[in-house]
């Protein structure tokens, strides 16, 4: 009983974090509808963040959130208007390829300047986990998720309340529609490519304490961030979290009572499934 | 023995059902005008018939076989051939690719297709731009290029989605006359269409279709006055 | 006349070069570009000509490369004619594959495939049974073979080379066969709109399912050559995502459904990225990202294809 407890509070603390890595990119799906390969290398740049604001000059990675974060937000919106935004007129397939490019790129500049040298956060406050009701919590996973929480509310405050968040909801909804009514998509696409981007680097800065840091990490990521995003159906927030806390449970949960061998194959099938059998996923409102 | 007949056909998408129990012939050399409200059904029954969505229930008939569970491919060598509404070319291949692929259907050799294709691209009128990227016609010569590329097939059977849709009163005319050719070259002809005065002007017989439902079934001038008709869809008068 | 005689000509020069040069570093240059050319020309054949584009290749490849293997070091059989069995392997794994894959259209089809190969790649870690897991398969020495009075002993590297070569240039063949054949008009217009080609009567699953076959066939084959020649396999050498990767890559950058397109392509990124790892060990696929970009953006008909504009414009 208390191993079961203990992998589902661990698979829904990872999970937040997966949900988070998949928010950032359903959002970007549901504005502009093209699916970003290079996100889980934001997501790897966002981690080396952390880390190296913390050996160089000591910053704590969670501190450092303030410093990522806006920069990845500028780094996202510069990408999306003198890289993407020439792209996505090519067709869904083009820009497909062509951040499958960016993320080849990125990743290898990365292993180029960095080594492929594993590298681990290594935090005085880490060492001893939290025993809440003799459950063992690593603190920093308990702080990621903490501030993981924060975001997505704050994100979620954000497109429901705010006028550009609206803006951004309306042309999710329907880009057509939205410009006829004065909404300016191009500065929509922009922003929403920034905050993309700014919600992956900051799912990086705050998954640096508790993973091993390695420049190609993004491939796994990705990889696992399309298991969450087409099961929470793409397009939608609420599903890519649904989906994201999903993925840690089965992890979680596969790891200890099918086998950790397969724990990672069990996404990828549930992935194939969905994708052949409700391709909106649970709360989707992309065309399949 | 009528050359098509649907009977009882009938595809629901989850809770709705885009096409109730609907059923209606087609004689062999007629041109039947199939009419009706926008999100009536019209597309979804030329899917349903050339096997691009299966029905949930019903049968569909060509010259007395099932033609019901066969991929459009089959179906398109039955004997069936369609255009679509929004119409779909190769957009890159050439205009005389792009009835070339649909010739092989039933000749045998590169060359022998080809040559079908030239002839019925200059019935088209499209002689002139053979080798030119189908991306680059206009709307009307994209139009002209689909039923050239249908007719590649040798159908027995021709249905026509819309295809006077975006087009300028002088084209509607020359597109009306088309059809007759076709009929005349012994294709028997289903058309969807909204431009009314075509539709009337060169159906044999209008069948109506509303929600899902076969509402009329008839001589166009009879149809038009039908009050069902009338008040599901044409609103005040017909020119 | 002309095309029979540039045919000549590039026979010769792919055949020429254990004569010129005795450098081992140079002749797995050579044979590493030709691996990879035999690749991206076998992607191309489903991903350039059918417009499918896989991002799961490496399921093939790695097919074939562990059935090389497997049958060699278990069952003893010829290491030669069990590569020949690695392309049929990669064949027979390619229907289902095709069959689940294949009711997916555009960038979700390419993200299924992608699935498919780490499930393929996590159960050939897991199953060691079969596999050895992630120790890998090992062949210390390959038996020598007699040919014409001389025994080869597989210790220099020019009989992998003409080997390879020979692969190559027989994918290379294949894929003109297809593009002048009925089939491969039909792939081209498959590759425009599926649903039209249904619409014209072409049996769209029957041709994406053949030309799968055939394109698995030559990855399989590729891998079964790549067992052989390192003589070591592993999960994480031949079931990566970042080989099927790779393969896009090179027949985009060279030019999709073409014949030389993929050539070009691997010829022009795998030298630089030999080339770049040879001096700097990480980071060789930086040209690669870089090029794909630059060949969306402003070649995406590939150098093959800008190439051939330029010279049509000439004209």
């Amino acid at each position: 009983m208390e191993t079961f407890v203990q992998s589902l509070v661990s698979g829904v603390l990872t999970g937040s974090l997966y949900a988070m890595i998949g928010v950032g990119l359903t959002v970007v799906f549901g504005v502009m509808r093209i699916i970003n390969l290079a996100h889980g290398d934001l997501v790897m740049l966002g981690m080396y963040g952390a880390f190296w604001s913390h050996v160089l000059w000591r910053i704590d990675p969670f501190v450092s959130l303030l410093l990522w974060v806006p920069l990845m937000f500028l780094g996202g919106m510069l990408i999306y208007r003198f890289l993407l935004r020439s792209i996505i007129p090519g067709g869904e397939l083009n820009t497909l390829l062509y951040t499958a490019g960016l993320s080849l790129l990125i990743a290898n500049l990365a292993l180029f300047s960095w080594t492929g040298d594993y590298r681990t956060i290594k935090l005085p406050y880490a060492i001893t986990p939290l025993r809440p009701f003799g459950i063992a919590v690593p603190i920093p996973l308990a702080l990621a998720f903490v501030l993981a929480a924060a975001i997505t509310l704050a994100l979620y405050l954000f497109l429901a309340r705010t006028d550009l968040g609206r803006a951004i909801r309306a042309t999710s909804q329907n880009a057509e529609a939205a410009a006829l009514m004065g909404i300016d998509i191009g500065r929509v696409a922009m922003v929403t490519f920034g905050l993309g981007s700014a919600l992956a680097g900051a799912a990086g800065v705050l998954l640096g304490p508790s993973l091993y840091l390695y420049p190609t990490v993004g491939e796994i990521l990705i990889a696992k961030c399309f298991v969450i995003v087409v099961l929470g159906g793409l397009g939608s927030v609420a599903g890519a979290i649904a989906g994201g806390i999903l993925l840690g449970l089965v992890e979680s949960l596969g790891a200890v009572y099918v086998s950790v061998a397969y724990k990672d194959t069990i996404g990828f099938v549930i992935f194939l499934l969905v994708l052949l059998f409700r391709p909106s996923g649970l709360f989707g409102v992309g065309k399949s | 023995m009528a050359l098509l007949t649907v009977s009882d056909l009938t595809r629901d998408f989850g809770g709705l059902r885009a096409v109730d129990r609907f059923s209606f012939a087609v004689e062999p050399g007629e041109i039947l005008g199939l009419i009706g409200p926008n999100g009536a059904g019209k597309t979804t029954v030329f899917n349903l018939i050339t096997g691009f969505l299966r029905p949930t229930s019903g049968q569909i008939f060509l010259e007395g076989r099932s033609i019901v569970g066969l991929r459009p491919h089959a179906v398109i060598r039955r004997g069936i051939a369609r255009t679509f509404q929004l119409v779909k070319p190769f957009p890159r291949l050439s205009v005389r690719e792009n009835v070339t692929l649909a010739a092989f259907t039933h000749e045998p050799t590169r060359r022998r297709a080809e040559e079908l294709a030239g002839q019925l691209l200059e019935r088209m009128g499209l002689g002139d731009r053979l080798d030119a990227p189908a991306a680059d016609l206009t709307l009307g010569a994209q139009k002209r290029l689909e039923v050239a590329r249908a007719l590649a097939t040798r159908p027995r059977v021709l249905l026509l989605d819309e295809p006077m849709g975006g087009l300028n009163p002088r084209e509607v005319d020359e597109a009306s006359v088309l059809v007759k050719q076709i009929r005349a070259d012994g294709v028997t002809v289903v058309l969807v269409e909204h431009v009314m005065k075509a539709i009337m002007r060169i159906s044999d017989r209008v069948v109506v279709i509303h929600h899902g439902e076969k509402i009329a079934d008839g001589p166009p001038d009879r149809v038009v006055q039908d009050p069902n008709v009338i008040a599901a869809y044409l609103g005040t008068r017909v020119a | 006349m002309r095309r029979a005689a540039a045919v000549a000509v590039v026979a010769v020069l792919m055949m020429a070069p254990p004569f010129l040069t005795s450098n081992q570093f140079l002749l797995h240059l050579a044979i590493t570009v030709l691996l990879w050319t035999l690749l991206g020309v076998s992607w191309n054949l489903l991903g350039g000509f059918a417009g499918q584009v896989s991002f799961g290749h490496a399921t093939f490849f790695g097919v074939g490369a562990y059935a090389t293997m497997i049958l060699y070091l278990r069952l003893g059989l010829a290491p030669w004619y069990g590569m020949a069995l690695g392309g049929a392997a990669a064949v027979l794994v390619s229907l289902p594959i095709g069959l689940i894959c294949f009711r997916l259209r555009g960038p979700y089809f390419s993200l299924s495939t992608l699935a498919v190969a780490e499930i393929v790649r996590l159960i050939a870690l897991n199953w060691d049974a079969l596999t050895n897991g992630p120790v890998g398969l090992l062949i210390t020495a390959l038996p020598p073979v007699r040919l014409g009075g001389r025994v080869l002993d597989w210790e220099s590297k020019a009989p992998f080379y003409f080997i390879i070569a020979a692969l190559a240039a027989l994918a290379m063949l294949a894929t003109w066969r297809l593009s002048r054949a009925r089939l491969g008009a039909y792939l081209l217009a498959i590759r425009e709109d599926e649903d039209a080609a249904e619409s014209v009567g072409i049996d769209t699953v029957r041709a994406k399912v053949l030309t799968l076959a055939l394109s698995a066939f030559f990855t399989g084959l590729a891998g079964g050559f790549y067992g052989l020649y390192f003589r070591y396999v592993d999960p994480d050498a031949v079931f990566p995502i970042a080989l099927s990767v790779e393969m896009v890559f090179i027949a985009v950058v060279g030019g999709l459904a073409t014949v030389i397109g993929p050539v070009i392509g691997a010829v022009f990124l795998t030298t630089l990225g030999e080339l770049f790892r040879e001096r700097f060990q990480v980071g060789h696929l930086i040209f690669y990202g870089l090029f794909m970009m630059l060949a969306i953006r402003y070649l995406p008909e590939g150098i093959w294809g800008g190439v051939r504009r330029v010279w049509a414009v000439k004209r």
